[in-house]
């Protein structure tokens, strides 16, 4: 190609126009698909960040700089929206994360009617998140759902009340959902790794004196390390930022124990219509992810470089 | 090291049988080759042995250990892998080094034993190497040197060179031969390669279809194939084979399809009339103005060393090898001879040899 190229260069006699010409043409080819990333990615972001720096009244906005930020500085609601966030991404991926793979590894060894079982446990997945979120709340509502009931036999309960009225308890409702919304994406994942690995090497494992266990921490989870620092990455930014769950279940109450930033970020901007505040928020969960996931993308560097 | 044994091994999958009672004793020391197509049954046996696939029926012993229900760890085995099976994530010497690591053996221990087998090998500057850092020829003698470290009682090899081209090939054909040499470890080989089975057993062990057709040292396998399997599988160019008939006069005469006579051996339990397959390796038919013979040449192979005709001979391609060159041509009649003592013959129902 690169000879092609020169050829005709060197073979233009009016340098010049053939020169720009040569240069703009791939940038054409391009155009379509770098017009659709500014329209929808970038002019929106950038806009975004714009609004943060405003304040937004009824009919008017005016240029504040950093007053919204200086302002979230002293926000205790947002505070606790930040831990509410931590606690939610935390919980809801160690669980979505360590069932998924059990459930992967399950599906992994072959038994009569997995097929089937496969399909089943790749459902809920399928099930639209407001639907999910709304079944979920009503299996926690003592009038209606049976969980209260059971979790009171256990002993779990002292009374069948509902976990999500209670602010100590509220934050398990939505997490439950959302695990049980997860496993599937880790379970689908990791399972396709897991059937990347050859068969040979598990052999050549076990010829070798490795016991099951050793053949999983010295096989298996060394294959399984690049998909798993992707897909906890990918997972991370988007439990972080999903509010459809809490919202249809708890709106964030009672009295803020579910808030989490994108939910605070909802309220602010919908419901206290304070557009600029929000926008600021926002940056602020945006410049956490990136942080995190530089981290992340550091460490995977480090580990799994091997592979 | 110690000998191998196997009474009546038997496998199943389900409901179909792959190995149909397989007895077969291995000498301590010994270099034996399993060969066969595809499907014969070779792999699955080998694997019985490592401990990778359940023993449906028999016994297999390794030394005077009844190893059935041993599991392949405990076997004191090591087996290359036609993949060759290198840990991707761990570099050469951590590959050669596992097993003795599981082992817990002491990290100076480790290393002497791996230095020297990549010593060996040839491979003491790639150590520090991941697997996809090599060369096909490179991760084989890894797998080589995996197998080497543990310094087991059997090696068994699947199919070892069989992701290496040609050249390559023959090469470590001669690498590992030489390595069994030097170590004097029982060995056991699998490959579907008659050539790799030729040239590097001490025994051959022919399979089809799940069952051992005859065990014995090449020349023998060659020289005396039990049946029209193992003669038509051993040796390359293959051996011809014609349909004939029988027919007793002052001689005994083999009737070729198309009504031209061959001289047959005297003192076989032959009668006249009987159907019978007559096998001709191509380096034993000659061209002979006196010929028996006579057939319209087809083929010209030169080959500089030798030539090979491919010559229209009642009714059927026969291959003929004759050393040096030739100025037959495409097209021309020639007269072929055979002498009757090298010919083999089969009934042709069962395939077996008539001796």
């Amino acid at each position: 190609m690169t000879y092609a190229v020169s050829e005709i260069r060197s073979a233009a006699r009016p340098r010049k126009k053939r020169l720009s010409k040569a240069a703009i043409e791939p940038w054409l080819y391009l155009s379509p698909a770098i017009v659709l990333l500014v329209v929808v990615l970038l002019v929106p972001l950038i806009i975004g960040i714009s609004y943060s720096f405003r304040k937004f009244s009824a009919f008017k906005s005016e240029y504040v700089g950093l007053g919204q930020y200086q302002a979230m500085l002293s926000d205790a609601v947002l505070g606790q929206a930040l831990i509410n966030t931590l606690w939610w991404t935390v919980a809801s991926l160690f669980f979505q994360f360590f069932l998924g793979l059990g459930l992967a590894l399950l599906l992994d060894k072959p038994f009569y009617g997995r097929r089937i079982v496969q399909a089943v446990v790749f459902l809920p997945w399928a099930v639209p998140s407001f639907l999910s979120g709304l079944t979920w709340a009503w299996l926690f509502n003592p009038i209606i759902g049976p969980l209260p009931h059971w979790l009171f036999a256990l002993g779990l309960k002292a009374e069948p009340t509902n976990v999500l009225s209670d602010p100590a308890t509220a934050m398990w409702g939505p997490i439950v959902a959302n695990i049980w919304f997860g496993i599937p994406f880790f379970a689908i994942t990791l399972l396709a790794a897991l059937k990347s690995i050859p068969t040979e090497l598990h052999e050549a494992a076990a010829i070798d004196g490795a016991s099951p266990w050793q053949r999983f921490t010295k096989v298996t989870l060394p294959f399984l390390a690049p998909t798993i620092v992707i897909t906890v990455m990918l997972r991370t930014i988007w439990i972080a930022t999903f509010a459809d769950l809490i919202f249809v279940m708890t709106e964030g109450g009672p009295a803020g124990s579910t808030s989490t930033v994108p939910v605070y970020i909802y309220v602010s901007a919908f419901k206290s219509l304070d557009k600029g505040y929000a926008s600021a928020v926002a940056v602020l969960l945006l410049v956490l992810l990136i942080a995190y996931a530089i981290g992340l993308i550091a460490i995977r560097r480090t580990l799994v470089r091997h592979v | 090291m110690a000998s191998v044994t196997l009474q009546h091994v038997e496998k199943d999958y389900g409901a179909l049988r792959i190995l149909h009672g397989v007895d077969l004793e291995i000498a301590d020391g010994e270099f034996v080759v399993l060969v066969g197509p595809s499907g014969c049954g070779k792999s699955t046996l080998l694997r019985m042995i490592a401990g990778l696939e359940e023993v449906t029926g028999g016994e297999i012993r390794i030394g005077e250990r009844l190893v059935n229900d041993v599991a392949p760890k405990d076997r004191d085995i090591a087996m290359v892998f036609q993949s060759y099976a290198l840990y991707p994530h761990m570099d050469v010497s951590s590959n050669m080094g596992f097993s003795l690591m599981l082992k817990k053996a002491e990290k100076t221990a480790i290393d002497s034993r791996v230095g020297a087998a990549a010593k060996r090998l040839g491979l003491d500057s790639f150590l520090g190497r991941l697997p996809r850092q090599l060369s096909g020829g490179q991760r084989q003698r890894v797998a080589m040197g995996r197998a080497i470290v543990r310094d087991p009682k059997v090696f068994l090899f699947d199919e070892p060179l069989s992701n290496l081209d040609a050249k390559l090939r023959v090469h470590m054909r001669a690498e590992i031969k030489a390595l069994h040499q030097q170590l004097k470890t029982t060995s056991v080989y699998v490959t579907h390669d008659q050539v790799e089975a030729m040239t590097m057993a001490d025994r051959i062990v022919v399979m089809h279809d799940g069952y051992v057709q005859q065990v014995g040292h090449p020349l023998e396998l060659y020289d005396r194939p039990a049946n029209s399997f193992v003669a038509g599988f051993i040796g390359s160019p293959g051996m011809n084979f014609l349909p004939a008939k029988v027919a007793k006069g002052g001689n005994v005469d083999a009737v070729l399809a198309d009504g031209q006579k061959l001289r047959l051996p005297d003192g076989l339990p032959l009668k006249d009339g009987d159907a019978l397959t007559v096998g001709l390796r191509p380096e034993h038919i000659r061209l002979a103005d006196d010929g028996p013979l006579k057939g319209e040449v087809e083929v010209v192979e030169p080959l500089g060393l030798s030539t090979q005709f491919y010559v229209r001979l009642a009714n059927q391609q026969v291959c003929v090898f004759v050393m040096g060159r030739s100025n037959v041509r495409p097209g021309d009649t020639v007269r072929l001879a055979a002498d009757p003592e090298a010919l083999h013959l089969f009934d042709p129902p069962s395939g077996n040899r008539i001796s």
